[in-house]
């Protein structure tokens, strides 16, 4: 059965997630004006990678990276897939440790980190143990849930815009290509997909709406850094951590019954987080699985798992490590990203050229 | 078997509602205090902060006044919250005035300690006090025993806000400080004889600091050029006096030898309230011309002096200066800047009465 639309709403849901934190301030702080530039660029890196991606894996019918690396040999799966799983190690502990950071920021700042951490990674953590599928279903849900709270505060926000900020539109200023900040900003462009890769054999989607679906991002990732920029101009976001959290924070509606409404969006976005750790663990006890023996039971791989992570964020003191952290997980990621979907194209080209050549 | 792994998983589930309190060291309602009012004035480099606490009794809301020095405001809260029986949580604090003294001497390090700590919303509103905080406080808390929240009320679009006062949120200040091109405009306020709070006019804030004071009426232009509403007000000529009934702009730019200039129209759709004599349309509509063409040159003249962009008019020359001009709008520009205004008015209705002929008839 074709289930796209599940795979397309966890692909916006997740990415959504990502977008409206430190993508913001990484893409503010790497350029000073025509903003649209880095995004542009950026989303068409994330298109194309895409597009690559899926294509090499349509090539290999019902496996998975797993399998399609092993096809070629252990050292080959090893090179390619260990970085993987090390990235994504790494991006479950920061993601959870930044998240708890700016909940605890925003409106929990009694609660120790280590509870905001335990609840958000228990939630994902049980979501892991029950597969795959369960997690694809729950995206639909929360689509269904929080996409319009998410649209109704995303319309709100242009409350306070000031359209004369969006000015100069163009700039020939391209020093942000090598900004360490618009490096980081990649966490947000393609920092969430390569669990198509592993789903193929348990969720099957057609790649074309998956890829045509993932235009509809454009829009959030403008409004993501053009809402403080248009809102408090260039200069003054340029002085926030989380600048598109602030500017919604400005928004004054009296006929609501809220004050902040910015509790609502975070709330919407945090559990599209839980979805992206929850699926990003799934790939690597999807991983671990094969290479541990059958006999070892998955639920234990995912607690194992959770507790190594809730250890790993509670062990990132202060926010500069978060930071460098990102940093760091920034150039694994772009070695992954380069890698992995440039490899399965080619793989899938080499694959079809010998299936030709030997009918 | 099976039911007693029902059961665990049922008591497990059960468990998950115990994390549904949420919040860390919870604080029941009834255990805090929630000031609605801050004042802020500085004496002999301390800080004097009052709190204007709304309290429940049995006899309805009344107020009460807490009052203390230290070296930073966040101290002085946090004694005062622990001096008394409940926590001080500034979440709901809606209006933070400050004394004039203080406002001359620079905002910049409160605001952004405001925008800086999460628990004072961004949305909070800005006045600055004409006169002695003690004093205005203690006249506040005399004279609104019955309705507490006057001060909030009184900036408040759709309670007892009018067109000529300036409503200036802290997030507004704080751009102000890092913009090139925009200064804001807060509303000056004191006690007043018979009403409960008087409003003076608008003070001009740039880089944080007071630096000069525009009049009541002259506010009502500055929220007519931002687009605000001037809807209500009531303006009165020698021959007549109008309401305002919808007000619009249009802005048109030019740079000229490195001089900018700006012509602005403003639409004015007024009805008329009262006549003295037996004016024509035109006239009414040369009288209001004049009146507000001039009032507006005299602010603008006032604002390039103090070369304060309160209008934010740099905001339309960011096409037409580089950027790395722009920064310096203010002292290079600004107060060369050479500003058209021409009022276009449309008398939408006379009222009931046939009385007002128009010239053009005769």
């Amino acid at each position: 059965m074709d289930k796209s639309h599940q795979v397309v709403s966890v692909h916006l849901l997740i990415h959504i997630g990502l977008i409206f934190f430190i993508f913001p301030t990484n893409i503010i702080d790497s350029t000073r004006a025509a903003h649209w530039i880095p995004i542009l660029l950026g989303f068409l890196v994330h298109w194309v990678l895409i597009s690559v991606y899926t294509k090499g894996l349509s090539r290999f019918e019902g496996e998975n990276l797993i399998d399609i690396y092993l096809r070629y040999g252990k050292p080959v799966a090893v090179i390619f897939l260990l970085p993987l799983f090390v990235y994504m190690f790494m991006v479950t502990s920061v993601t959870i440790r930044a998240y708890a950071e700016t909940i605890s920021l925003v409106f929990l700042s009694n609660t120790p980190l280590w509870a905001v951490m335990l609840l958000t990674l228990s939630i994902s953590a049980f979501l892991t143990s029950l597969g795959v599928q369960v997690i694809f279903r729950t995206s639909v849900l929360m689509a269904f849930i929080f996409i319009p709270l998410i649209t109704f505060v995303l319309c709100m926000a242009f409350q306070n815009v000031d359209w004369h900020y969006i000015f100069p539109l163009w700039s020939n200023d391209f020093s942000f290509l090598t900004d360490p900040d618009y490096l980081e900003s990649s966490f947000a462009f393609f920092g969430g997909f390569m669990y198509l890769g592993f789903i193929s054999t348990k969720v099957r989607y057609n790649r074309k709406k998956v890829i045509w679906g993932s235009l509809a991002l454009f829009p959030f990732f403008l409004i993501a850094v053009y809402i403080p920029v248009l809102t408090f101009g260039e200069d003054t976001a340029s002085k926030y951590h989380f600048p598109f959290i602030v500017a919604v924070d400005t928004i004054d509606i009296t006929w609501l019954m809220f004050d902040r409404i910015t509790i609502f969006f975070l709330l919407c976005t945090v559990t599209f987080v839980m979805l992206f750790t929850a699926l990003t663990s799934w790939v690597i006890t999807e991983i671990l699985r094969r290479c541990i023996p059958k006999t070892f039971r998955t639920s234990y791989i995912v607690i194992g798992l959770t507790l190594l992570t809730f250890l790993a964020g509670i062990n990132i003191p202060d926010w500069r490590d978060v930071d460098f952290l990102f940093g760091v997980n920034a150039w694994v990621r772009l070695y992954i990203y380069l890698t992995i979907p440039s490899s399965v194209y080619i793989l899938g080209r080499v694959s079809r050229r010998k299936a030709a050549a030997a009918p | 078997m099976r039911t007693r792994l029902l059961l665990l998983k049922m008591t497990l589930a059960a468990c998950c509602l115990l994390a549904l309190s949420g919040c860390w060291d919870n604080r029941d309602i009834n255990h805090r205090s929630l000031p609605v009012i801050m004042g802020i004035s500085r004496v002999d480099s301390k800080y004097k902060v009052f709190l204007m606490i709304p309290k429940s009794s049995q006899d309805g809301t009344q107020s009460m006044l807490v009052m203390r020095t230290g070296q930073t405001i966040t101290e002085i809260v946090d004694e005062i919250s622990s001096n008394m029986e409940t926590r001080v949580d500034l979440l709901h604090l809606k209006v933070i005035v400050f004394e004039r003294k203080y406002a001359e001497e620079g905002l910049t390090d409160s605001i952004s300690s405001f925008m800086r700590s999460r628990e004072i919303s961004a949305k909070s509103m800005v006045a600055i006090c004409d006169e002695d905080l003690e004093g205005f406080f203690h006249h506040l808390q005399d004279t609104s025993e019955s309705e507490q929240m006057v001060l909030y009320n009184f900036f408040e679009k759709n309670a007892g806000w009018s067109p000529s006062v300036a409503v200036t949120r802290t997030w507004q200040i704080f751009r102000s400080i890092h913009s090139y091109t925009r200064d804001v405009a807060i509303p000056i306020i004191k006690s007043g004889t018979s009403t409960v709070i008087e409003n003076v006019g608008a003070a001009i804030i740039r880089h944080g600091k007071m630096v000069g004071q525009i009049t009541e009426d002259e506010t009502l232009l500055l929220n007519a050029f931002g687009e605000q509403s001037a809807h209500g007000k009531i303006e009165v000529l020698n021959h007549a006096s109008v309401l305002i009934v919808s007000n619009s702009m249009n802005h048109h730019v030019s740079m000229k030898d490195g001089i900018p200039h700006m012509r602005s129209q403003i639409n004015l759709k007024v009805s008329i309230l009262e006549t003295r004599g037996d004016p024509s349309v035109d006239m009414i509509k040369d009288e209001l011309d004049t009146l507000l063409t001039q009032r507006f040159n005299r602010m603008f003249k006032n604002i390039q002096q103090h070369e304060a962009d309160i209008l934010g008019v740099g905001q339309y020359f960011r096409t037409r200066i580089p950027r790395d001009k722009l920064a310096h709008w203010r002292t290079n520009y600004l107060p060369r800047m050479e500003m058209d205004l021409d009022v276009n008015t449309t008398i939408q209705n006379e009222g009931n009465l046939k009385t007002v002929k128009n010239e053009s008839m005769n």
